[in-house]
């Protein structure tokens, strides 16, 4: 009998999802993508489409929307206070953690996700039509916010001056150093390639089987608590390019491993690459 | 006007929806791999290495013009559309230099909005390959047996 994990309630299975998914009143399934056309050639029959770019961050500042956005959002998809919200999404539900991950920021209470996500749907031969569900508008007032859940650059700072862990998700490649930025999009770029101080580097899809469900909860005690050394207690940051890869991560940590206090860094590597005077450091990580 | 105009301007005359189905409808119609290059395809041959999702690239000449092939998984349609652009202006326009080409395609597009951050690095990436091969191509056209390309 293998070990639950901590949190085992935040996940649904495909299998479930299909049973449920016409409660439309009490759940609302929403695919969050990173090819912002995927939901369009097909998806979950009641799923509606919520963007991480288009629909959760602000046009202008390089923040998330306001409260007063994030309301509009939840209401114009007929997301109540109360709905249950099941995310799923392409990449083994890389940006369905990173748009849950807002969603818990803002202090939605019910929010799971779809373990295996779209590419698990998929392989299942389930229903995907492509026509788009609309649900009557519901009101919505953010409540609890959930602030503590976000790392700032000044907090990781102090995070590495204490030496609290740091857990660097993106490629070895992106750890090393050996990657910045591609020619003719210096916006999208980083003018300094390595890691910040101290950091371990597990890729975030370590954490995913071949079919995108999570992995069980021996495999990610091996690798974050007996290879990594990272102990339940501990107040760890995640981190990787923008802040998406680490929200797998972090949803791992806190819900599967049950970690007290994890915190994503979403300024991730393109603000610190960025910013003047940052220690970094280069090459491959330190063994604790 | 060539046919690379004619795509950008008639994105840029529509709203964001109706762009993003544009781009869809493009997707769609993106011709599958020729079966010649498929071999090469499937022994991992031609993968654009910068692209998270999977694309293979394959530039060859016809009637001294360079034609462009892709194969682009399933499910990325926003790279099928994208590229799909980029044959159908090459293709069909016959494009025979690289220039024809904008390296500020998505902003040429309409698209820069809409899609951001790393889906734009692998996209740059892809096109920045065909630009480069598309060259080495017309320089052997030009000049027999100085390019390996």
């Amino acid at each position: 009998m293998s070990k639950e994990y901590a949190h085992p309630e935040m996940l649904v299975s495909t299998d479930w999802v299909d049973k449920n998914r016409s409660q439309t009143d009490a759940i609302r399934i929403v695919e969050s993508d990173e090819d912002v056309l995927l939901y369009e050639t097909g998806h979950v029959p009641e799923a509606v489409k919520i963007d991480w770019t288009n629909d959760l961050n602000d046009p202008v500042i390089r923040d998330y929307i306001n409260a007063e956005r994030f309301e509009q959002v939840c209401s114009q998809n007929g997301i109540g206070n109360d709905t249950t919200v099941v995310f799923y999404g392409d990449k083994n539900n890389w940006w369905a953690c990173y748009a849950f991950w807002v969603f818990k920021l803002f202090g939605h209470e019910k929010c799971l996700i779809m373990n295996g996500g779209r590419g698990k749907w998929q392989a299942e031969g389930r229903p995907m039509p492509s026509d788009k569900p609309t649900y009557p508008a519901k009101p919505y007032k953010v409540k609890n916010p959930n602030p503590g859940i976000r790392a700032f650059q000044d907090e990781v700072l102090e995070h590495i001056k204490t030496k609290k862990p740091l857990v660097d998700v993106r490629s070895p490649g992106e750890f090393k150093g050996e990657i910045t930025h591609m020619p003719d999009y210096p916006q999208e770029g980083v003018l300094r390639g390595g890691h910040i101080p101290g950091a371990s580097s597990v890729p975030w899809a370590r954490a995913a089987n071949e079919d995108g469900t999570f992995k069980s909860r021996e495999d990610l005690e091996k690798i974050y608590q007996q290879e990594q050394g990272l102990k339940p207690n501990d107040d760890v940051i995640a981190y990787c390019r923008i802040g998406e890869r680490s929200s797998h991560t972090w949803f791992v940590l806190k819900y599967l491993l049950g970690f007290e206090k994890v915190r994503n860094y979403d300024g991730s590597w393109t603000e610190w690459g960025n910013s003047v005077r940052v220690p970094i450091e280069k090459g491959e990580p330190v063994k604790a | 006007m060539t046919k690379m105009d004619e795509i950008a301007e008639l994105f840029k005359s529509v709203d964001d929806e109706t762009r993003m189905h544009l781009l869809l409808d493009f997707a769609k119609k993106l011709p599958a791999l020729p079966e010649k290059f498929r071999a090469a395809r499937d022994a991992g041959l031609n993968r654009v290495p910068e692209c998270m999702t999977p694309v293979f690239l394959f530039v060859d000449r016809e009637n001294g013009h360079p034609r462009v092939y892709v194969d682009v998984a399933e499910e990325a349609p926003t790279v099928k559309g994208l590229l799909s652009i980029v044959l159908t202006a090459c293709n069909e326009g016959g494009v025979t230099n690289a220039d024809a080409i904008p390296n500020d395609l998505l902003n040429r597009l309409g698209l820069d909005g809409l899609i951001r951050m790393n889906r734009v690095v692998g996209l740059s990436a892809i096109i920045g390959r065909i630009k480069r091969q598309i060259t080495a191509i017309n320089a052997e056209i030009e000049s027999p047996g100085t390019s390996k390309n």
